[in-house]
Formats: structure tokens, sequence, C-alpha cells
């Protein structure tokens, strides 16, 4: 900091926020940030005549002698381009006269002591410098007594005059404070990044100042700095409570499943969850393959649902997160299409896909819901899968999904190495399929592939060839199975 | 058309023209004081009206005008005499008879006192005056402006108390005060004696026609916009502004030693629409100053008065209420007030309003 700079002139805000026009009443405060440079203690009227320009200007004696007095100083003081006026508390200040203020743009304040107050004023602009470390100290205090982030930019949006501010994420969601900070451009603007309890970058501060002064932006720099560790530390707590919630509700929720009593179905009852009536299950699960646990994006997941849900459950679960409804009218169509415009437009930390039960009854219909909706999920994670898969629609072919594909890919592989390996594998390889299809009928085979019957023939007798028998029994399941795997598997043959 | 006599049938015209010189002031009817006056006019004839200069210039003048409340004229009515008994004292201590009457201020009251004593001596009335307006004291006139000494003067209190009194001007007033309060609230006197000669440069000419030809607007008007125009082509009225009374109160302080017998008094009008001016009226007994905005727009000497937009009367301070809808009007006095000395006298410093008159910004 270079201390052979001149400090600039405070505003009236930095005044009225921090120094001594604290207590006075104010009339017409939008107009704060002026800047005053001088002040005037007049006893007569006219002496507003000869004020310098951004003076305060502080009535007494003749020059207060009721509303019209004040009235005409107002108007004077406008004339002048004061920077506010200071009258006498003997004055009542009406509807009209604070009405004139205010289109006069004049601020207005009533003090006890007009003499004592235009002393202390001529202390506090002659010594800027104290007064916006008062305001610095009086900042962190108070950061320090707020819980939240919200309250904490509060902070410096309410105390630091001029000044408004807000917590930005790099994606320019607004996490606390006034949007209209983040809007604003140039450089009227004061930045600080802030990091999360982790230490890692997690958010900015970002404070659009009404005046623009060297000294002034290094006060705002310094106490949107003092809020950083104090945000952090909110941020932690607001990640740790979702995180122990979730934990609660997932061994409730496995309990509930596995063994239930009557005092876990009255826990589950206390948190909310509906038992009774007809459910249908919804399981979201990460899309393809996220790397790392998906755990670490529960509170993330759970506050978006929250924000589209209200207060619909959602419990974590290996490998996804687990909600269901109750008494849904449009029935799983319907919920379908809710989870899959919440998939499409929520904020979410990582990409996710669904899965839908069939509706069920009670708990015992909720448990299997659940289990359909699981698999559901797992044939919409797969590739080629839509984002949201209905049980209902799937049926049985759930169970392929669930199916270690590329494990199977890769026996199949080393198991039927003759027909990978024949020049016309693909061909070979999606005959056999469609036969075991068909239940080895050429004709029906045909017609699905598009082709004679005689070819069908001649690829069959090219696939027993390479020692491939479709008529034993004991090796057609595993031959179908293999055929799907090499077919859905992602490497290629 | 030239006034030349005032009949028992012009008083009540009078006093409505008188009315908008009050500035505001006491606008309270006087029925029992006007029966009483117009009975001395039906008893003695119509007073004749003349201008100043139809008479001979060593002709003697007395001015004659009333101080006091108006509860106690109320309370108690005059009984048309008094101006006989004022009149013939103070003839007794100049030891010559006087020739003819002048009204002290044609305005509220006191414009038909002089017409009742003019009528009880068998006077001719002088067409003038010397305020042109209301004003609270008796030594805030033009004649004490161009010099004429205030007394000799007589007094007459409804008990039939009669005061002879010689001093100087300011004793005058705090005299003839104390004696009011002891005579029952209100003094007819007899002041100002001089020659039409004297008196020439000190008068405001057409006083009283002036307020009956205003009376008789008022009291036939039955359009608004025909009596704006008529009171601006007579008495140069400018309309300062319109709207509604939106506060009423009693906070105004002034500077000075408190000499005049009323509380200050604020009355607000904020203008129609939204970004409606706001003009503030400041007065003791009757408006004084109006700031609009917070500028200054009229003062004292000039006359302000509120009227009332669907009644086309004026409206007193003692009757203006919140969400009055009313006209704020300035009627301009005369040029001899608008001199150094007469806003001296009379001006809004005069009143305790440390502001200029808008003359002087002016200037």
């Amino acid at each position: 900091m270079s201390r052979s700079r001149v400090p600039e002139p405070l505003s009236v805000a930095e005044l009225l926020h921090f120094g001594p026009l604290a207590k006075a009443q104010v009339f017409a405060a939008d107009d704060l940030d002026r800047q005053v440079a001088a002040v005037a203690l007049v006893a007569e009227l006219d002496q507003i005549h000869q004020c310098e320009p951004h003076s305060a200007v502080v009535l007494h004696g003749a020059a207060a002698l009721g509303a019209w007095a004040l009235e005409s100083a107002l108007r004077l003081a406008w004339e002048r381009n004061a920077a506010c006026l200071l009258a006498p508390a003997e004055i009542t200040v009406t509807t009209p006269t604070a009405q004139l203020a205010e289109r006069l743009r004049v601020p207005l304040f009533v003090v006890a002591d007009p003499a004592r107050s235009a002393l202390e004023l001529a202390a506090a602009i002659s010594d800027t410098e104290a007064a916006r470390a008062r305001l610095t100290a009086r900042c962190a205090v108070l950061f320090g007594e707020r819980a939240t982030a919200r309250d904490i930019v509060g902070v410096i949006n309410t105390e630091v005059p001029g000044v408004i501010t807000a917590l930005v994420t790099d994606d320019g969601h607004v996490l606390a404070g006034r949007s209209a900070a983040d809007r604003s451009q140039g450089s009227h603007r004061v930045e600080v990044a802030v990091p999360g309890p982790d230490g890692r970058p997690w958010a900015t501060l970002v404070a659009q100042l009404a005046a623009w002064s060297p000294s002034w932006v290094e006060t705002v720099r310094t106490i949107l700095r003092l809020a950083r560790a104090p945000l952090a530390a909110t941020v932690g707590r607001a990640w740790l409570t979702p995180v122990f919630q979730a934990a609660k509700e997932k061994l409730l929720l496995h309990t509930l499943l596995t063994a239930p009593d009557a005092t876990v179905e009255r826990q589950a009852r206390d948190v909310g969850w509906r038992l009774d009536g007809e459910h249908i299950a919804v399981f979201l699960k990460p899309s393809e393959r996220v790397p790392g646990p998906a755990e670490v994006a529960t509170p993330g997941v759970v506050v978006a649902w929250r924000e589209s849900f209200g207060d619909l459950p959602l419990i974590p679960r290996e490998d996804g997160w687990l909600s269901w409804w109750t008494a849904v009218p449009g029935g799983p169509a319907e919920i379908a299409t809710r989870v899959h415009d919440h998939l499409a437009a929520a904020a979410l930390p990582i990409p996710l896909v669904a899965g839908i039960g069939v509706p069920g009854k009670d708990l015992p219909g909720l448990t299997r819901s659940i289990s359909e909706a699981i698999l559901a999920a797992a044939v919409a994670s797969r590739p080629g899968g839509n984002p949201v898969e209905q049980f209902g629609d799937l049926g049985p072919r759930a169970v392929l999904a669930c199916l270690p594909v590329d494990d199977i890919a890769a026996a199949a592989r080393v198991a039927l190495v003759d027909l990978i390996n024949a020049p016309d594998a693909e061909v070979l390889l999606t005959a056999l399929t469609a036969l075991l299809d068909c239940a080895g009928s050429t004709g029906q085979a045909a017609t699905r592939l598009g082709v004679h019957r005689n070819t069908v023939l001649g690829r069959l007798e090219r696939i027993r060839a390479r020692g491939i028998d479709l008529d034993s029994p004991d090796q057609r399941l595993a031959l179908h199975l293999a055929c799907y795997a090499l077919l859905s598997a992602d490497t290629p043959t | 058309m030239t006034i030349t006599q005032i009949t028992a049938e012009d008083i009540p015209v009078l006093l409505a023209g008188a009315q908008l010189l009050c500035s505001s002031a006491g606008s309270i009817a006087l029925d029992g004081y006007r029966t009483a006056i117009e009975e001395v006019l039906r008893r003695n004839g119509p007073v004749p009206l003349v201008a100043l200069d139809d008479l001979p210039p060593d002709a003697l003048c007395v001015s004659i005008g009333a101080l006091g409340g108006f509860a106690p004229m109320i309370e108690l009515p005059p009984n048309g005499d008094e101006g006989v008994l004022a009149v013939r004292a103070l003839e007794e201590r100049l030891g010559r008879k006087v020739d003819a009457i002048v009204s002290l201020n044609s305005a509220g009251p006191n414009a038909v006192f002089p017409v009742a004593s003019a009528a009880a001596l068998g006077l001719p009335l002088v067409d003038c005056d010397g305020m042109g307006r209301v004003l609270p004291l008796m030594i805030q006139t033009t004649y004490a402006l161009a010099g004429l000494p205030i007394g000799p003067l007589a007094g007459v209190g409804l008990a039939g108390d009669v005061l002879v009194l010689d001093s100087s001007e300011h004793r005058s007033e705090l005299l003839l005060r104390a004696a009011m309060k002891a005579a029952g609230g209100w003094l007819l006197c007899a002041s100002y004696p001089a020659t039409v000669a004297a008196l020439r440069p000190a008068a405001l000419r057409g006083a009283t026609s002036r307020a009956l030809t205003v009376g008789r607007m008022l009291t036939t008007a039955d359009d608004r916009e025909a009596l704006l125009a008529g009171l601006t082509r007579i008495m140069g009225s400018r309309v300062l502004g319109s709207g509604r009374v939106i506060e009423l109160g009693h906070a105004t302080r002034t500077v000075g030693p408190r000499i005049y017998p009323s509380v200050p008094t604020s009355i607000v009008v904020g203008e129609y629409g939204s970004a409606g001016r706001l003009i503030r009226l400041e007065g003791h007994s009757e408006l004084l100053l109006a700031v609009i905005d917070g500028a200054v727009a009229a003062a004292v000497p000039d006359v302000l008065c509120l009227l009332d937009r669907h009644e086309l009367k004026v409206v007193g301070m003692e009757s203006v209420g919140l969400g009055h809808h009313v006209d704020v009007l300035v009627l301009p006095v005369s040029p001899m007030w608008h001199t150094p000395a007469g806003l001296a006298m009379a001006g809004p410093r005069a009143f305790g309003f440390p502001v200029r008159h808008p003359r002087e910004e002016e200037a």
C-alpha cells in the first residue's frame, strides 16, 4: 500500500454507516454516494449561497426555523450541489419535506445537535483513513458473528456504502448476495477468489462500486478478503449437513427394505416418507462411466432434486439415488416426463440417467418397484439407452442390462475364437443371433435379415464349420448370451 | 363604472371583496356585526364615496379602523356609534372639525367600519386606504411609510370607553394593544389625522371601490376560469398553483421578538399530478410566505390567499382542512410596499422570515 497517496474524500454513505451520522434520522437516502469535500455550519439561509460544492451543509439558528426554512435550505443546497443537508431535531420533517428532499435528491439528516455533528463531520472528513479503518474493523467483527454465506455477503451489502456484492460460482451461478453485482462490467468492479473448505477454488466475491477511487477500492478489497475465511467455513458446514442427512436416510431405507418392523416404519414416516398407497420408484444413476465414486456428487444431486420436487425424498444407494412417488395420477409415464425434464434442466454436478419402476402397493409393492427402477436405470445407463427408462416398457429384458457384458464378451472372444477369426465374422455373428432369436427357424431368420432362405442355410453351414452346434440345448443359452454380449460390447470384435 | 355612494345593500358585497385582501385571515361570518352596520346606513342614508383629489387640500381626514380579535367582535357586535365617539374625541383634542373619513385598511371587517362611521357622522368616505390589505399592526401603513404621524388618536371600546392617545408610533401601538385587551378585546380607532394634501402621497387610491368591484365578482361568480381571469384583470392576481391541502401544522418558528398577536401556522398544498410541486404557505393569522419546492415564490406584503376551487370562495385559515381543493393566489400590492422602506416595514423579514422578498431578488 502506498502511504504517499492522498486519500479521496469520504462519501455521504460512509459518514452515515460508520461515522458521525450513524445516529441521524435519514431522509432521501437514495443518493448517498457523493463525496463530502467540506462542512459548512450555516446560521442564515443566505450563507448556503457561499458554500463550496460537495459540502455537507449543517443548519442551525435562524436557518433552521421550521419546515419552510428547511425546504428553502434543501433548495439552496441543491442549487449549490451540496453533498447533504443536516437539520436539527427541533424541525419535524413531515412527508412533504421528505418528498422534496427525494425529488431534489439531496440526502437529509436530522441530528440532535447540529453544531456537534458539524464538528464530528469535519473531524471525520479530515481523517478518512481512520474512518475507513473503523469500517473494515466493524465488518470483520460482523463476519465473525454470521453463520451463513448469505448473511456474510449481506454484511458487505448493508455495511459498506455504495457497494453491492455477490458470491458467484465460475459458471455464473449467484450463491449469495445481489445478482446485480455480477452484471456490472468494467472498472467499477472488485473481485476476490474464495476457496472452498478443501482449499480449491470454489467461488468469487464480486463487488460493484458506485464510487471509484484507489483508496476506496483498496478498502473494499480488504473487506472482501476478510470475508473469505468465514465464507469457506460456512461452505464446510453447508456441505456436511446434506451428506450427514443422506447417510442417515441411506441406513434407514436399507433397514426398511430388508428388515422392516414397526419401529423402522415409524422412523420412516417421521422423516416424511410415504409408505402406504400406490408407489412408483425412481432411481437416478450416473450416466455411462463417471469417474470416481458417485457419492461425492450427493449434496449437489440432492439439492437439485429438492429444487425441482420439494420435499420428495432422494436417498443415496450404492451407485445411485432413490426416490418414489405415491399416488401420482399420470402413472409412470407422467413421472418419466417430469424426471426427464428435471435431468435436462437442473444444475447437476454429474450427468444422470433414471429408471422408473412399475406401480406397487404399500411397502412390498414399493420394494418391488424399487428393484424395477434400479434395473431400468441400469438399462438407461448403458450405451444407446434413453436418459429415462421405464421398467414397464422393458420387462425382463432389463435383466440383460444387468449382465457384465464386457466380461461375457471377453469370454466369448475366447470360446468362439474360430467364428470371430472368420473373414466374414460379422455376417456370421448376425446370422447366428437371428437364428437363435428365431428358435432355429431359417425362414424367419431370412425374413428378419432380409436375405433368401438359401443364404441363411449357407451361412448356417459356415457357422457349423467353425465348430458351433446350434442344436445342443446345453450350449444354446450360453451361445445366445455370447452373441448379445459381442454385439453390445464397446470394443470391436 | 364609477361608484359614488355606498348603501346598506353594498355592505355584504364590500365585505366579500374585503375578504379577499385578508390574506386568508378571518373567514368567519360576521352576521350580527354586518346587520348593525347595515342598520346604521339605513338610518343615516347612503355614504358618498369621494376621490381624494375631489377634496380641497386643507380638508382634514381621519382614518377609521379597528384593532382586536374576531371573537370579541362576534360576541359583542358594535352598535355603529363608536366612530362618532372616537371622531368627536379626536376633534376635541385637535381643536377642529373633521371633513372626511378615510379607511385604515379596506380589508376584512375594517372595510365597513369607516362606512358606518361616515354614515353616522354625515361625512363623505374617501376612496383610499393605508394598507391595501390586512396587516397586523396599526403602524404598518403607507401613511406611516410616508411619514404621517399616527396620533393624536382616539379609541373607543365596547363599553363606551373613550381613550385619547398622543405618543410615538411604536408606543402608540403598545399602549393601544394594552388598552384593547382591557377594554374587552377590540377598539375602534380614529387615527392618522391628516389633511388631503398630506394624504396624497401616502394613501392607496381606489381601495374601497376596488373591494366593491371584486366583491361583486365573488358574490356572483359561478365559473372558476372567469373569476380567476376577472381577479387578474382587476387585482393583477396570479395563480401560484392549484392542488390539495396535504398538511396543516403549527411548527414554524420565526426570529426576532414576538410582536405579533398570533400563532405561526403552516399549510402545505400538493399540486395535482404525480410530479406536482409542493407549495408551503407560512403565516400567522394571515398567510405571509409561499415557498414552492423550497424556493420563495411570494411573500408579504403581497396578498396570498386560498380560493376554494369548487365553491369559488376565499378559504380562511380557520376553515382550511386536509384534502381541501384550492387555488393559491398571489395579489400584488401597491409599489409603495415594494420599496426598501416598505419591505422593511411589512416585508417577510418584518415577520421574522429571514428571506428576501421576490421583488428584492429581481432587483
